[in-house]
């Protein structure tokens, strides 16, 4: 699990956090979502370590991570996975040396062994049929499995998955959000997603936190999102007619 | 950012940069990857340049010191004594970092911008090293070499003029480039390109390390490297010319 206690972060004196708490849980699909705009990229990439925070704390499983060294931090940093919006594949690399990149990093494993487990995460992802190619050379939706192939390649427990569903069609997104939860439930990752796709907070919002203005506005679950009773949700949620009509469906009890 | 900020990041990235890699093995590779492209690809730039520079100050040499009082050795000579001292070393590191300093800065702008290099640091990589010092080490191990083939074509290209016209003989040419020829030239020319080839890495590295924005940035920071790097080499060049040869 990992606990946000009192976060606040601000950037050239302009504060973009406010005393932000929430805990994101392990084995579940953590969103963060918010306006464009509200914060929550910087509060990933602040949970994440990237961002040093101005006070407050971030706890990895009781780890303070800011008051950890950089060499601490780098050693955490091995049990993290992170999806970009872009999928920030090596373009060097084909997409199997892209997943064997943190093993031969990494780990002692010979050049089989760690074949065999690039082959296991591709195949896990349905993306053996494009281990030789180079990213430039597969779709999106293709890059960013094989983007989660390389995240989770070293078993992490944290995995952090920032917009990733940003340029995916509707039914590829759906498939990136269902192999996310899966990924989460069977290997008990604490998952954290920023996303402001209404259809993956639908679908896999197992503990969602809200971002306003940069505080934190509201949390929870897909099922009780629909009568929260705030206003800058609901108008964020049930921007559209047709989630209107979901949520009045809802309350009817349709 | 002004210059004493830039200074003091420059020196924190390669304070970063001169670490022990995470992966010896992965080093190697990138090591030797980076030495095919910056040294290997590099040769037909510097011959083709190399070539016709040396025939070009071959021909105004023995133009203009077409005299009956001097010797026509002397046209031969002051082609080594140029190519040595200051084009093969100083000027072909001004040429090379037109074309391997913007390639780093675009390369690495490139990686910045996509997001590349948050993903080695989220990895727990230091990107610095893993990205810079091979480029930076694999320069400095080939620029001898590139500088050693500047002169040797550079020569031959003068030697093309003394074979292909009648400005110069070919056995005057030749008495002119051994005559009082001192080795420390080429030990000169050596030390300073090895100098010469660590500002256009580290300064190419460092433009593209911090590009901040997209494709324009990126740009911008080629450009940035390009220049900076020039100005830097100069400014190099006349010091070490003093330090070393006064």
């Amino acid at each position: 699990m990992i606990e946000v206690k009192n976060v606040n972060k601000s950037f050239d004196g302009k504060q973009v956090l406010f005393d932000i708490s929430a805990n994101l849980l392990e084995g579940h699909a953590n969103l963060i979502i918010g306006q464009s705009g509200s914060g929550k990229t910087v509060l990933m990439k602040s949970v994440a370590g990237i961002y040093r925070i101005d006070s407050g704390e971030i706890l990895y499983d009781g780890r303070n991570i800011s008051q950890m060294k950089s060499n601490e931090l780098n050693l955490l940093r091995r049990e993290i996975g992170m999806l970009f919006q872009g999928s920030a594949l090596f373009d060097s690399l084909t997409v199997k040396d892209n997943v064997m990149f943190p093993l031969r990093m990494f780990s002692n494993k010979s050049e089989e062994e760690m074949e065999e487990r690039a082959r296991f995460c591709l195949e896990r992802v349905d993306l053996l049929r494009a281990l030789d190619l180079y990213p430039s050379e597969i779709s999106g939706g293709m890059q960013k499995r094989a983007a989660i192939a390389r995240a989770i390649v070293l078993n992490p427990k944290y995995l952090f998955c920032d917009e990733p569903n940003s340029g995916l069609d509707p039914k590829t997104s759906l498939l990136i959000d269902r192999l996310i939860l899966e990924i989460t439930h069977e290997y008990n990752i604490t998952t954290i997603i920023n996303t402001h796709d209404m259809n993956s907070v639908m679908e896999i919002g197992e503990n969602i936190v809200f971002i306003s203005k940069g505080h934190k506005s509201w949390q929870g679950n897909n099922t009780e999102i629909y009568d929260t009773g705030n206003e800058d949700l609901e108008n964020l949620i049930f921007a559209s007619d047709l989630y209107k009509k979901i949520k009045k469906a809802h309350q009817m009890g349709i | 950012m002004n210059a004493i900020e830039r200074v003091g990041d420059y020196s924190r990235l390669m304070w970063k940069t001169f670490s022990k890699p995470d992966s010896w093995k992965m080093f190697g590779k990138q090591y030797v990857r980076e030495l095919h492209k910056q040294g290997i690809n590099s040769l037909p730039i510097v011959c083709i340049i190399s070539v016709f520079i040396g025939a070009v100050i071959c021909i105004q040499m023995r133009i203009n010191t077409e005299s009956p009082f001097l010797p026509s050795q002397l046209t031969g000579y002051a082609t080594r004594e140029t190519m040595i001292l200051e084009f093969s070393s100083a000027i072909l590191c001004l040429i090379l970092a037109g074309k391997v300093g913007s390639n780093i800065a675009s390369e690495i702008g490139t990686m910045r911008i996509t997001e590349q290099i948050d993903a080695l640091d989220i990895m727990g990589v230091n990107s610095a090293n893993y990205l810079i010092l091979p480029k930076i080490l694999a320069f400095v191990t080939m620029i001898p070499c590139l500088v050693t083939f500047s002169i040797t074509t550079g020569l031959l290209g003068g030697f093309g003029v003394a074979l292909f016209t009648e400005m110069i003989t070919p056995m005057e040419y030749e008495q002119g480039i051994q005559y009082s020829f001192l080795p420390y030239s080429i030990q000169y020319s050596i030390e300073k390109s090895l100098v010469f080839a660590f500002i256009v890495t580290s300064i190419a590295s460092y433009y593209g390390y911090t590009v901040k924005g997209g494709a324009r940035e990126v740009g911008k920071a080629s450009t940035n490297a390009v220049v900076n790097s020039s100005v830097i080499i100069l400014l190099f060049d006349v010091m070490l010319t003093k330090l070393l040869l006064s």
